[in-house]
């Protein structure tokens, strides 16, 4: 354990920079320069005008650089400098009517026009044609429409349209105190409720001049592993459902139902939801919990090492998965994709090597799978890997009990960021608390609003019955976008 | 006992037929730590469809108004040329296994004009894909039948089946190759996997659940149990002109049962273990079927059997 966190402060520093709007776009890229990678941008009412917001991370800090725009005052665009800032400048101007100069017209993202023509891209051609899914789909599968421009069985392009139940949490929890917040972000999904929790409360923590103690680090961390373990187990079920092959489906579905219920045995709820809490811990582990616990994850650990050797030997799935969805590198970067999409693709970002607000110390090390080839393949040998890491980050966080915590009192950061890396992805969730001590705006970018973009591209040049399988390779999440 | 075999071809094709697709369902689910439903489920789903109404899309043309008649219209008589243990009635329809081939491509000509009628992305998308495959299937079909029909000197199916009969057929290297090659045809006629998977609700991997989709009621009930008379079809056809079989009536009825058990059993055993294929290496994979019948032909022309 002595690697973990031992040193230094135990929080995710944020510096932010105001500049003139004539120097935004080279604020921007003297960010990229030093080294920031773009995670996310938001937008803040103030006044009659708005204040523009793009957040770099880089390493254990991240960096915020702010422009101030009066009512009607565009600002320049960042999507030929960082094509991640996409989906974030079309957010906001369909949510706070900003304007961006120097790109092409704004597709509407979150506003949903009734003309195809304006949100799909146009087109042509001999013998192309359009296929439409969604958004009410036949499985248990959330509301998104996928219009799919093919020829034959091959897809030239993919428009995805999700937002369809938009639920406004950022507006809802403007106003309300800090701790009542926390609801809100953990809300925005299912399947993320532990990351976008933590990130809530580490981003509110900063704001508020708190820093997490050991125990709420350890408790925190527990729990984001343990729904890292859930996923990952569903997720590759879910790609063996993809391909038809059911023992794997079955295997990995039953090993999920496991950790589910081990979860709901450890804070008594199945998706870990309200097990969070702001300026302290919300799980405690006893002596003999933590002991019980080593013994069912050792279990459990041992039967997906069975499992994931049987799927190894399935050359029928080895034949499916090979070479389909491919992702390049470079695309990945550029498009900000995160977690496991983005390592299969061989760019080692994972922020939970420098997330010091939580227990993984400066010695972890971002998965790799054994081929970074980028394609369905790879992104399920990264969960592979990242399965057995988990496990063993599991053990090592559960060799002693986990007490009670509570936040130290730090100087407050004038905005809170924090950054965690949930089964997607990397959440970035911003806040601003008000001299009243309310929030004032609370923005959460979550690992799958960052990953969608990435996947559309990554299906291009694909077969249609295809496509179930390369989504299911990155499984993002509809929820957390339709916050 | 030609009445016999003759109950059989009607309450068989008829009300025995859904089982075959049933006990597939169910043992493939115990096959994969499911309870999974009974073989009787088809039955169910049929009864509730017949109670059903039905609603029509808009627009659409008396194509798409008779296309589930048509294909149960060419599926039923389907059924009677099939000989059961060797023995047919004589329905004045004959047993010639060509006009089988024949009523097979009706009915998935009817079903594709159909999807074509109602102009439904995912039913033309199944559509073409079945008629994609058809392309392959269809010679691989023809001859695995020619195969068969090489040592009875004829396209009666009764006399292949007569021929196919004993132990003499199992020394000739035709023989394994037609019954491999049928293999083929049983997958891609039952729409099983690894070619098709009958359990998906992936609109856009479907191929013979496209077509069906716009369907409700008792035209659905026609369907499916059109469906279900296809591997009732192809089965028995597997078992009596592949499958080991000899003696007199009863003891060839005995291996008819048999057979149809071993191959449900087969189907779901493979769809347990394989996964589905990428949809671009079926007609490979259907290709080197016929590939496989060719090299059985050139074997049956050389070992002097024509």
């Amino acid at each position: 354990m002595s690697a973990r966190g031992a040193v230094g402060p135990a929080r995710q520093a944020t510096e932010v920079r105001t500049v003139a709007v004539g120097e935004w776009r080279e604020s921007c890229l003297g960010e990229r320069d030093r080294g920031g990678r773009f995670c996310g941008a938001y937008a803040v009412r103030a006044g009659e005008g708005c204040r523009w917001t793009a957040l770099f991370a880089a390493g254990e800090v991240t960096r915020a650089v702010s422009v101030a725009l009066g009512a009607g005052q565009p600002a320049p665009t960042l999507v030929d400098l960082f094509p991640a800032a996409d989906w974030d400048e079309r957010e906001a101007h369909d949510l706070y009517g900003l304007e961006f100069e120097g790109r092409a017209a704004l597709r509407p993202l979150v506003a949903h026009t009734a003309e195809t023509e304006s949100w799909t891209a146009p087109v042509g051609g001999e013998g192309t044609y359009q296929v439409a899914v969604g958004p009410i789909h036949a499985g248990v599968i959330e509301s998104g429409h996928f219009r799919f421009h093919v020829v034959g069985e091959r897809i030239l392009h993919l428009d995805s349209r999700l937002f369809y139940k938009h639920r406004g949490l950022e507006r809802a929890a403007e106003g309300l105190a800090p701790d009542a917040g926390l609801a809100y972000a953990q809300r925005a999904c299912g399947a993320c409720a532990v990351t976008n929790a933590v990130a809530y409360a580490l981003a509110a923590e900063a704001a508020l001049g708190l820093e997490p103690d050991r125990e709420t680090r350890r408790a925190r961390t527990l729990l984001l592993e343990l729904e890292r373990l859930y996923n990952h187990l569903n997720d590759v079920a879910a790609i063996c459902a993809g391909v038809g092959f059911a023992p794997g489906n079955m295997a990995f579905a039953a090993l999920k139902e496991r950790a589910l219920r081990l979860n709901a045995g450890l804070v008594g709820h199945r998706f870990l939801f309200g097990s969070v809490a702001l300026g302290g811990s919300g799980a405690e582990v006893s002596a003999a919990r933590a002991e019980a616990l080593r013994g069912e994850l050792r279990e459990l650990g041992e039967d997906a090492a069975r499992a994931w050797r049987e799927l190894t030997f399935a050359a029928s799935v080895r034949a499916r998965v090979d070479g389909v969805g491919a992702l390049a590198a470079a695309d990945a970067a550029a498009l900000g994709a995160v977690g496991p999409a983005a390592r299969a693709a061989g760019i080692g970002v994972d922020c939970r090597g420098s997330s010091p607000g939580l227990w993984y110390g400066s010695g972890f090390v971002a998965a790799a799978p054994p081929r970074a080839s980028g394609d369905v393949e790879a992104r399920l040998e990264v969960r592979g890997v990242e399965l057995v890491a988990t496990l063993e980050l599991l053990r090592e966080l559960l060799d002693e009990p986990v007490g009670p915590g509570r936040s130290r009192p730090v100087a407050a950061d004038p905005r809170g960021v924090a950054r965690v890396e949930s089964p997607r992805g990397e959440t970035v969730c911003a806040v601003e608390v008000d001299p009243a001590g309310r929030l004032s705006r609370l923005h959460l970018r979550t690992g799958s609003y960052a990953n969608w973009p990435a996947l559309a591209h990554a299906t291009a040049g694909n077969l249609l019955p295809d496509f179930p399988l390369i989504n299911k390779s990155f499984e993002l999440c509809y929820a957390c976008a339709d916050r | 006992m030609t009445a016999v075999a003759a109950l059989v071809q009607v309450l068989g094709g008829l009300a025995l037929a859904p089982l075959l697709p049933g006990a597939v369902q169910s043992l493939k689910a115990r096959l994969q730590g499911r309870r999974g439903p009974s073989p009787l489920q088809p039955y169910r789903n049929l009864r509730r469809l017949w109670g059903k109404s039905a609603v029509d899309p808009q627009p659409t043309t008396i194509v798409y108004r008779l296309a589930p008649c048509l294909v149960a219209a060419a599926t039923a008589p389907a059924l009677l040329l099939v000989p059961i243990a060797g023995r047919a009635p004589d329905w004045s329809l004959g047993n010639d296994a060509l006009v089988l081939v024949g009523l097979l491509a009706l009915g998935r000509f009817a079903l594709a004009a159909a999807s074509w009628d109602t102009g439904s992305g995912f039913a033309l998308m199944g559509s073409a894909r079945d008629l994609t495959f058809a392309v392959f299937a269809e010679p691989l079909l023809l001859l695995t039948l020619l195969l068969a029909a090489l040592p009875a000197a004829s396209t009666d199916l009764v006399a292949m089946s007569a021929a196919a009969g004993g132990a003499a057929p199992w020394g000739e290297p035709a023989h394994w190759c037609g019954a491999a090659a049928f293999a083929l045809v049983v997958l891609v006629e039952t729409g099983r996997q690894p070619i098709d998977n009958p359990d998906t609700h992936l609109e856009l991997t479907m191929i013979h659940e496209g077509p069906l989709l716009e369907y409700a009621g008792r035209d659905l009930a026609l369907l499916e149990w059109s469906g279900a008379a296809r591997h009732w079809i192809v089965l028995v056809l597997a078992a009596e002109l592949f499958g080991p079989h000899w003696g007199g009536f009863w003891a060839q009825l005995g291996w008819l049962g048999l057979g149809l058990a071993v191959l449900c059993a087969a189907l779901a055993v493979t769809e347990t273990a394989q996964a589905k294929m990428r949809i671009l290496r079926v007609p490979g994979l259907l290709a080197g079927g016929c590939a496989l019948a060719l090299v059985g032909l050139a074997s049956a022309l050389v070992g002097g059997l024509v």
